[in-house]
């Protein structure tokens, strides 16, 4: 039987654009890839993922990344040739900023804006196989996890006094990783139960009750997508 | 369902691969900030196949089909690719991933000692990322202009050519020692606490 429910997407853009955006964005603003000639793109590709934030009605971070975007271009344009050690020193976490940034926040609204089982309707639809698109959904919905569960270990640590100094580093370390991998083995166990009663296994075709489906803006950030590939590989000829 | 004797890999098994293989990712990454401080740079060969030997230990003791290290192996290598490493990484990971997968194969998916040397060739990724400033200096700096020339100077005077080969092995004695650390504390905690 075929369900025609209109259902509203999950957000803005699909999946697969968002992870078409965070691939783009490691290759060429954390990567640098193509150098010169790509400054555009990459200040393009920098600016995206702020967009993206705005579309979420994130209002704070929004101000705030469009600030430290912008002092960090002039300080880019000012610390050049010849530093000084405290200026190579400031240079250097500038440019680390702008570099790591676009990343972080791209990612963090992949993993804000993405439902685990849009994801893998996604995922489905690109005819993945299951060994790769199990792992990399765990890996999407765990990252969060970990750092909960961190924090609130460091917070137990903190407590009982193991913390940084008196020359425990070794217990510094096992104190809080024996406890977290711990933690996680456990989440993982309750997870695994959890997607087998959802019935990840059964082999047949799974629905998904959010609609994932390619829509214009998809088509248009693919496109650009393309377009800043194709201009790394040839647009050299052009300038 | 006969997924008991099945030798593919089921859900279970995937959510494995992928939650072990964020504990790593998030302990690598933590740690590889440290390469920030050019001496440090150097210290990436110990520390972090020091501290991923007991998420790694524990991982193996979940493994009793073929293709798990080897999956862990490729996404470990993914993941750094997209982190801004590069690709050299990716394709040796999953060369090595390979290798110790058969090794650990050939202890029929038991032996500790095995273990401990699969560990051992599978970190080996850690030293792919080196690569760029060995065989492709040039390049590579200049994705990396704006950390300054001092930065560069340093990085350069320590890490020559020779020092390649030093590397590859000083990552592998660690990668055995990060094993055997990592079997210890298995001992010590949870196999006390019945989660092996």
């Amino acid at each position: 039987m075929d369900y025609k429910v209109d259902l509203k997407p999950a957000s803005l853009i699909d999946p697969r654009t968002k992870l078409l955006l965070l691939f783009m964005i490691s290759v060429f603003v954390l990567g640098g890839a193509g150098g010169e000639k790509m400054t555009v793109f990459y200040w393009i590709l920098v600016f995206v993922p702020v967009l993206l934030l705005l579309s979420e009605r994130k209002w704070k971070l929004f101000f705030i990344s469009v600030l430290v975007y912008g002092c960090s271009y002039g300080a880019q344009m000012f610390l050049k040739g010849d530093l000084r050690p405290w200026e190579s020193v400031l240079a250097l976490s500038v440019y680390v900023i702008v570099k790591f940034l676009p990343a972080v926040f791209m990612a963090r609204y992949t993993m804000a804006t993405t439902k685990v089982s849009e994801f893998i309707a996604a995922g489905k639809k690109m005819h993945l196989p299951d060994t790769l698109l199990i792992p990399v959904s765990v890996i999407f919905r765990y990252f969060p996890t970990i750092g909960e569960e961190y924090s609130c270990i460091r917070d137990a640590m903190k407590m009982r006094g193991i913390c940084l100094g008196g020359g425990k580093a070794s217990q510094m370390v096992e104190y809080r990783m024996v406890p977290l991998i711990a933690d996680c083995t456990v989440i993982g166990e309750e997870l695994s139960a959890a997607a087998l009663t959802r019935g990840l296994e059964v082999g047949i075709q799974r629905t998904c009750i959010w609609n994932v489906k390619l829509r214009f803006l998809d088509y248009l950030i693919m496109g650009f997508c393309i377009f800043t590939v194709v201009w790394c590989m040839i647009g050299g000829f052009f300038l | 369902m006969n997924e008991t004797n099945s030798n593919k890999l089921n859900a279970h098994d995937l959510i494995n691969v992928g939650i072990y293989t964020a504990i790593m990712a998030v302990l690598l990454c933590v740690f590889a900030c440290l390469g920030i401080i050019p001496v440090m740079m150097l210290s990436l060969v110990v520390i972090p196949p020091l501290v991923a030997g007991i998420p790694y230990m524990l991982f193996l003791t979940k493994v009793k089909k073929f293709g798990m290290i080897l999956l862990m192996n490729i996404l470990m290598g993914l993941m750094l690719w997209v982190t801004g490493m590069s690709y050299y990484a990716t394709i040796v990971g999953t060369i090595t991933g390979l290798i110790a997968e058969w090794i650990y194969r050939k202890g029929e998916y038991k032996s500790k000692k095995l273990g401990i040397l699969a560990y051992a060739v599978s970190i080996l990724y850690i030293w792919a990322n080196y690569f760029g400033i060995f065989y492709n200096a040039e390049q590579y700096f200049s994705t990396r202009q704006n950390y300054g020339q001092e930065y560069i100077d340093s990085v350069t005077a320590l890490l020559p050519p020779w020092m390649s080969p030093v590397l590859l092995i000083a990552n592998f004695l660690f990668g055995l020692l990060g094993g055997y650390i990592g079997t210890k504390v298995l001992k010590k905690h949870f196999e006390k606490a019945g989660i092996v």
